[in-house]
């Protein structure tokens, strides 16, 4: 019930601003063709190995579109500001759990992000690109769950980000280099099988690709529904992790001023 | 003009020393965006390395396009960084009290939260070291590119400036300019730091005709890489910059004239 109220509230209030967003997601569906022409162009003169083409356009375009819904949360879940204000003690006294309420909340953003940001770009890309759409309603089963659980994994790790402004105060540079290395490492321009050997290395062990290569390898219909199992550890982990933060949080917490 | 020089120069430094009031947070974001965007040019690097080239451009030639497009916005978002931010002031109305100073608005709006790009500058010099090293030992161009670079480095950072105020000056009509800055500065910029070749033609002629950032490294690129063009190309680069730039001060003006405060 808490989950449904929290998560509306953060719907409703992104939808005041449903125009500029429209708007915004001019340039973001711009960003995705930008990217599509690098690989259209390098295709121009060799084979993309199992992705072909046509392939690589699909998988970039997709990508794409679930950085709404996998990559761009709220930075870090809005903990840095309520640090600096010195709300962050009151959010902490709550009867709710710290973590519960701002992934409730978030998820509220992701819903709106969902239907507002990437329907719309997945749906200019369908006209304009040749963008590959499954036929099995298992394929977008499979994939409609490894978005879900890529958005959990990216709540998660913005928790984290925001956590860390407790201790440093400032936390915002933090997002931004995770952004960066989300970028390189999670598949979303170069598929890992193409990345030299120490950022495939570390790309591998890391929960980055799960954000998008995975996601994207399913709609494509190139992996089995079986990767599904390293998001779940990965979420388990990450779960983990954000629970162990919040609880050293409580005696950390230092009030900034109002 | 005199004048006004010496007075954005004091501002300048006023600006950098409230800034360096938070030493270690100024140092650890120079690191960190330093990192980012090296990241950011792993990527097309992991590709060119993997795939040899991009429409025919090398990679020590797309480490120049990127590294030069770098350079010019690093230099633009030092002298100018609040043009850019220029939507808080609008909504919040704090550009009244810039309007009530006894210094041209640009002015003081140019002198506020002066961030120097310690980071961008570090990565674009390093890339482009080593891709015009590289450049010069295959003996694709001589000695007389660098301070040719230079030139196209400058004039470059002028254009993406006179984009950037013009994009600011839509304020005064829109208040709300976050979304055109998306369009006009974001994604054209990260458009051309790849060669513009690769786009299709309606794309290449918006990044040429319209918003003309094409002009900040890959059009003069053709003619100092590749001799491609003629020596016309750098002064029509430079002509362009500098046309743009008076447009956007043109328009500026007008707007200041038109501008309504919200309130605060």
């Amino acid at each position: 019930m808490l989950f449904y109220v929290l998560s509306r509230k953060t719907y409703a209030r992104n939808l005041q601003y449903r125009g500029a967003h429209m708007v915004h997601n001019i340039a973001s569906a711009l960003f995705g063709f930008i990217y599509t022409s690098i690989w259209t162009a390098i295709a121009a003169d060799q084979p993309l190995g199992e992705y072909g083409s046509a392939g690589i356009v699909s998988y970039v375009a997709f990508n794409q579109c679930s950085l709404w819904v996998a990559a761009f949360m709220t930075n870090g879940l809005g903990i840095e500001q309520s640090v600096r204000t010195g709300s962050i003690a009151l959010e902490l006294m709550r009867p709710v759990h710290l973590f519960y309420q701002l992934m409730c909340k978030e998820w509220g953003q992701v819903a709106y992000q969902f239907v507002y940001k990437f329907i719309p770009i997945y749906a200019l890309y369908a006209v304009v690109l040749p963008m590959y759409i499954p036929k099995s309603l298992m394929t977008w089963l499979t994939t409609a769950v490894a978005l879900i659980l890529a958005g959990y994994l990216s709540i998660c790790i913005n928790y984290i980000i925001g956590a860390v402004a407790l201790w440093t105060t400032e936390s915002r540079w933090l997002y931004w280099v995770n952004h960066a290395f989300s970028m390189l490492l999670s598949g979303f321009l170069i598929p890992l099988e193409w990345l030299p050997e120490p950022l495939a290395f570390i790309a591998r062990w890391s929960f980055y690709p799960f954000l998008h290569y995975v996601p994207t390898r399913i709609y494509l219909g190139m992996s089995s529904p079986l990767s599904l199992l390293g998001s779940l550890a990965w979420a388990v982990i990450l779960t983990a992790i954000c629970l162990g933060l919040t609880s050293l949080m409580r005696r950390k917490v230092e009030v900034q001023g109002g | 003009m005199m004048s006004g020089l010496r007075m954005y120069g004091l501002l300048f430094r006023a600006s950098i020393r409230s800034r360096m009031q938070y030493r270690f947070n100024f140092w650890f974001s120079s690191v960190m965006s330093a990192v980012i965007s090296i990241v950011e040019f792993l990527m097309l690097a992991v590709i060119l390395l993997k795939f040899g080239h991009i429409k025919g451009w090398s990679l020590a030639e797309a480490g120049w396009l990127y590294s030069v497009l770098s350079l010019s916005r690093a230099i633009y978002r030092t002298v100018a960084n609040d043009v850019h931010n220029i939507e808080s002031y609008l909504v919040s109305g704090d550009l009244d009290g810039l309007l009530l100073r006894p210094i041209p608005v640009l002015t003081a709006l140019m002198s506020r939260n002066v961030s120097i790009r310690f980071g961008e500058v570090f990565q674009g010099i390093a890339v482009l070291v080593v891709s015009m090293s590289a450049l010069i030992r295959e003996g694709q161009i001589g000695w007389l590119s660098i301070p040719l670079t230079v030139f196209v480095i400058i004039s470059g950072a002028l254009l993406l400036f006179s984009v950037g105020l013009l994009t600011a000056s839509a304020g005064f009509w829109l208040t709300r300019i976050t979304e055109l800055q998306n369009i006009t500065e974001d994604a054209a910029r990260t458009a051309v730091q790849y060669p513009v070749s690769i786009y299709p033609r309606w794309l290449q002629g918006i990044l040429v005709g319209i918003i003309p950032v094409g002009f900040a490294n890959y059009m003069p690129g053709l003619f100092v890489l590749r001799g491609d063009t003629g020596w016309w190309m750098l002064p029509l680069t430079a002509g362009i910059a500098a046309a743009l730039f008076t447009l956007a001060l043109f328009v500026w003006r007008f707007g200041i004239s038109r501008y309504q405060s919200t309130g605060s």
